[in-house]
């Protein structure tokens, strides 16, 4: 049996010693963070199938519920949704390689007939304790071309 | 201290049917669940083409090369490693570098901001098996006996390790019914995206509804997490088993998150399957067929 506890105490001791480096992960080591802080904002992410590119509302922040008839179904596309997710909320540089990235993500140009809107979306809590969930929209990819949202991004 | 070492490797009848049939079966899980994993993220990989956050060995090395066929090369090593030792009993020390490149798998597969924890408690299974072969070499009985307690061991660390993250970032409110609608909303966004449609089945309506419902889920999830460490416990084992997959319920009904491997791991190594088995078989006399049967497919 003392074997048995020198494994254990050398195995805890580098466990403890990585995940405390490696603000608590370091696979499969972890202290398992998920859902300890609370009440934070969060950003996720959808893609929308646009129909009609001309409508006035098209580049505004809006309500989920305004769009939630026409999402994209990721998992018929084979695309992991909390990737995307990921991708398209903690990406704070959107330079080519990183639009292009989300573009071969995506294969849009094996879809040519479509229009997808890869959108942002926020929660948060209220002052009255309700949750609120906008989409922010922020790319649209169409098969030969990728525009950004005019609101959020200059237009060089 | 002695006595909780006791608890978690030492079993009753150590060389009975039941105990060799049950570490067998927890090895053929770990196995499964390695492979599985590792071909579900193999064939997924080429999608990738950028870093966006390092995770484990990812940190010190570019892992961008793996994008590509090399992640199939390594899920066939890890196939190797992983179905040798289990098929054959033989150079079972292949599980070590599986669990190496087990570990390069995930960093490749997870380089893109997700972190996720449903594959943990197999890697920590396969570093037993791992390990109990480099520090109990050709004993198969006590190398096995070691994983399952190791896995044990890590199972309980993890829960309770979870409810103190917990209370020590929020403290004493994190069980407030409001921190509950902020992450079903989440959640609920993540399924939109999948699936293209989402409804909050009756358990997250009645949390909307009522702040105390929502505030009692959370309380019971945190308590349940808090007492993981129990498992450690043989004469505990089953009922805490039976919290955490209770648990793990609750999470899906109102997270829409099912921890399908712990789950299953936790059926597999929370129970004394191996009493049950002896006392089905004890008034089974065997034959030489099935002695053979056995020698090959146990130990």
């Amino acid at each position: 049996m003392s074997k048995h506890k020198r494994i254990i105490g050398v195995v805890l001791l580098v466990n403890i010693l990585l995940v405390s480096t490696h603000s608590g992960e370091f696979w499969p080591f972890s202290i398992f963070p998920m859902f300890s802080q609370t009440g934070n904002p969060w950003s996720r992410g959808v893609i929308e199938n646009v129909q009609d590119t001309t409508r006035v509302n098209l580049w505004e922040t809006k309500s989920i519920e305004k769009i939630d008839d026409r999402i994209l179904p990721l998992e018929k596309y084979g695309i992991h949704e909390i990737d995307y997710a990921n991708y398209i909320s903690k990406t704070k540089d959107w330079n080519t390689k990183k639009i292009n990235g989300l573009r071969s993500t995506f294969q849009i140009d094996d879809y040519p007939d479509q229009i997808w809107l890869a959108t942002r979306v926020v929660g948060s809590l209220t002052e009255n304790d309700t949750v609120e969930i906008k989409a922010i929209p922020m790319f649209l990819f169409t098969a030969d071309t990728t525009i950004k949202n005019p609101n959020l991004f200059s237009q060089n | 201290m002695d006595r909780l070492f006791q608890n978690l490797f030492q079993f009753d009848a150590p060389d009975s049917i039941g105990t060799k049939i049950q570490l067998r079966i927890f090895e053929l899980c770990t196995v499964y669940f390695t492979l599985s994993y590792t071909w579900e993220w193999a064939l997924y990989v080429p999608r990738l083409s950028d870093v966006v956050l390092p995770l484990g060995i990812a940190n010190y090395i570019n892992v961008e090369i793996f994008f590509g066929d090399l992640a199939t090369v390594n899920a066939i090593l890890i196939t190797l490693f992983c179905l040798i030792p289990f098929l054959f009993k033989k150079l079972r020390w292949l599980y070590a570098p599986a669990f190496l490149l087990f570990h390069l798998q995930h960093v490749v597969r997870f380089s893109q901001g997700e972190i996720p924890h449903s594959a943990n408690m197999v890697g920590i299974a396969l570093m037993g098996l791992g390990l109990s072969e480099i520090f109990f070499r050709n004993d198969i009985k006590k190398s096995l006996a070691f994983a399952f307690g190791f896995t044990v061991f890590f199972f309980g660390l993890g829960y309770t390790s979870a409810a103190l993250s917990k209370l020590i970032a929020t403290g004493i409110t994190w069980p407030s019914g409001e921190h509950l609608w902020l992450w079903m909303g989440e959640k609920s966004i993540d399924i939109l995206s999948l699936t293209g449609e989402f409804q909050f089945n009756w358990l997250q309506q009645l949390a909307f509804e009522y702040w105390w419902i929502a505030t009692a889920i959370l309380s019971i999830g945190l308590i349940t997490e808090l007492i993981g460490f129990l498992i450690w416990w043989k004469p505990l084992r089953p009922y805490v088993t039976l919290l955490l997959i209770a648990m793990h319920v609750g999470i899906d009904l109102t997270m829409n998150i099912f921890f399908f491997t712990f789950t299953v791991q936790l059926i597999i190594i929370g129970f004394p399957w191996n009493k049950v088995i002896n006392r089905l078989t004890e008034s089974i006399s065997k034959s030489s067929t099935q002695k053979t049967v056995e020698q090959y497919l146990l130990y």
